[in-house]
């Protein structure tokens, strides 16, 4: 299994698109490091300039929900008279300084979860079905190892290139933003085990097909379409949409496959901001679906004739 | 008690379909260790089909078949064997010295000892000058050679060769061949499995020809390709009283130099060709040569399988 891990190591290596993607990973941070400039004052935000440009204002006195004051201190009125007041802070932050700093980090975790998930497929998708091409499938199995280890090798080992990326990405933006900002926010890091989490459900597919068909193009598409179908199924007025007949398939649709919606739009920001996580039924329901995937490749890879 | 390196029990493989393809018919084999095994067929006879059943690249459908003694449904059955498989493909972007280091890893060869074996056997396969190249840039030949390493990396006990000559030159060919033979003295047992039947006629010590999925012939190939009971005798000519006397039993005579002459001689018996050598040493015939009559490999392959639907065998 260890010499399966270490081909496939070396695989990705000689595919360039895992190092662009690790270029890219860099890119982001060294970006988000250089452009995004934070005016920090006895730990309040007094400034906060992207590419230059002034994003926040100095107003050290933000308070969500509080009336604003005029020089005098007195307080602004609307047309109708009532006291104007400082708008509630998205991500239900209770500063400027967290807004900021949360909103960077549910974009870079949104971005790192979508973009991220699809060119890690580009990357990786024909690895599977490589691995059972007439030629290099009589070599390998032809050793003395099982088939289950020979699979299991295979995929651990894009499963740690994965994970170290997704961490790569994850870990160094939040370390720049947790240095610049004087702010950890340790929950941002458990968008790294969602977001790979998801990769390896996706992954599940295109080893079930990669296994089954044994082609790389084709195990692609069928993913992607997956994840398209899903996108659909979690349109939340989508049952409202269909008819009464389509209903039960539109349910069944979404029970049944990956929630890569709800996980992307919901679970991953939520997750990186501090707020609260309403359910965990997208993840759990994602990661049986990958599960059951990842047994079915496996019996048919033991099974298959080459 | 004889070790056998393989023995199958009814193995069989069906594939299915409308109708069913049986490509391999219940098959009774058994290769003791050491013996240099050829297997022919013509092209979907079932070579394949077995060699990928012995490695467990398919199933069987019905039977039992062990790699000393290991049943094979084992993955360590496959630990002592080496196999060079038919239009093998290593990973472009490694060395070839590399390549032999991880497949050696995979055949569970230690650490210690991969480096010095791969070092020994890309020198073997006259690759040492390329041991750091990229097999992406190696040709059809090279790769074929790198390939007959890499199945020699573990010190097998039973190498399965699938045309291993395939794509190399005549040296190489050559090369090849000295080297199976080194493995047969070594005690190895060989599988070959080759269109190219001069070759497997000089190397091995047992053929069996496949047809249909089913075994037409199996024996030594001195056994094969003996033609009955007929002798080439090499002699001064015969008297023209003998030659009549024995009537059907003399061929039509050919010359050679130095007075003499070849003729096939069809009798019953050793007795009765020792009884004839008699009579000509009386008659003051001197005999330079006899030797029993044998057709090539090549003929009894044609012979066997050749009803228009085998492929033609390259010799």
């Amino acid at each position: 299994m260890i010499g399966l891990f270490l081909l496939t190591l070396r695989e990705l290596r000689a595919r360039k698109v895992v190092v662009g993607l690790f270029v890219v990973a860099t890119i982001v941070w060294v970006a988000l490091a250089f452009a995004l400039q934070l005016d920090i004052v006895d730990g309040s935000l007094a400034g906060a300039r992207l590419f230059g440009q002034e994003t926040a204002e100095n107003d050290a006195s933000y308070e969500p929900g509080a009336p604003i004051l005029d020089e005098d201190g007195q307080p602004v009125l609307d047309e109708d008279g009532e006291p104007r007041r400082y708008d509630e802070l998205p991500f239900g932050s209770a500063s400027m300084l967290e807004s900021v700093v949360f909103g960077a980090q549910a974009f870079v975790a949104g971005a790192g979860y979508w973009i991220g998930i699809v060119l890690a497929l580009f990357a990786t998708g024909g690895l599977v079905a490589a691995l059972t091409e007439r030629g290099q499938v009589d070599v390998i199995l032809t050793k003395p190892l099982s088939r289950s280890a020979v699979l299991a090798g295979r995929l651990l080992a894009v499963m740690a290139v994965m994970l170290a990326l997704t961490t790569y990405l994850f870990g160094a933006v939040w370390l720049t933003m947790s240095i610049k900002s004087g702010l950890w926010n340790g929950r941002f890091l458990l968008a790294i085990l969602v977001v790979f989490s998801m990769f390896a459900v996706v992954y599940s597919i295109v080893t079930l097909v990669g296994v089954w068909s044994g082609s790389g193009p084709l195990s692609f598409i069928v993913t992607l379409g997956v994840l398209f179908v899903s996108l659909i199924l979690s349109i939340p007025t989508l049952q409202e949409q269909v008819s009464a007949a389509w209903r039960p398939v539109v349910t069944g649709g979404y029970h049944l496959l990956p929630k890569f919606g709800n996980v992307g739009s919901t679970m991953v920001p939520q997750l990186a901001t501090g707020g609260a996580v309403g359910s965990l039924y997208p993840l759990l329901s994602s990661l049986a679906f990958g599960a059951v995937c990842y047994a079915a490749a496996f019996v048919l890879f033991s099974r298959k004739d080459f | 008690m004889t070790e056998f390196a393989i023995r199958t029990a009814g193995l069989s493989k069906s594939y299915s379909g409308r109708p069913p393809v049986h490509a391999l018919q219940p098959l009774d084999l058994a290769i003791a260790a050491g013996e240099t095994f050829g297997l022919l067929g013509p092209n979907g006879a079932g070579k394949t089909t077995l060699v990928k059943l012995l490695l467990g690249l398919a199933g069987p459908t019905a039977g039992t078949a062990t790699l000393f003694g290991r049943d094979i449904t084992d993955p360590e059955a496959r630990r002592p064997v080496g196999y060079l498989p038919e239009g093998h493909r290593f990973p472009t972007f490694l060395s070839a010295r590399d390549t032999l280091r991880l497949f050696a890893r995979m055949s569970g060869v230690d650490e210690a000892g991969r480096d010095a074996r791969a070092g020994e056997l890309l020198d073997l396969v006259r690759l040492s000058g390329a041991a750091d190249r990229k097999v992406g840039t190696f040709s059809k030949g090279m790769l074929q050679r790198l390939g007959i390493a890499q199945a020699l990396m573990n010190r097998p006990r039973l190498v399965i060769l699938d045309e291993p000559t395939d794509g190399v030159d005549p040296v190489g060919r050559r090369e090849i061949r000295t080297l199976i033979e080194r493995l047969r003295d070594d005690g190895v047992t060989v599988f070959l499995n080759s269109h190219l039947l001069s070759e497997v006629e000089r190397v091995c010590t047992r053929v069996a020809i496949l047809k249909d999925g089913a075994v037409v012939r199996d024996g030594t190939v001195d056994d094969l390709t003996r033609q009955g009971r007929a002798w080439h005798l090499t002699s001064t000519p015969l008297a023209p009283g003998t030659v009549a006397a024995l009537a059907e039993a003399v061929g039509e005579p050919a010359d050679l130099p130095d007075g003499l002459q070849r003729q096939t001689v069809t009798l019953p018996d050793r007795t009765a060709l020792n009884a004839l050598l008699d009579r000509l040493r009386a008659e003051g015939v001197q005999i330079e040569a006899v030797e029993p009559a044998r057709q090539s490999l090549e003929d009894l392959f044609v012979e066997v399988v050749g009803d228009g639907t085998a492929d033609s065998p390259r010799s």
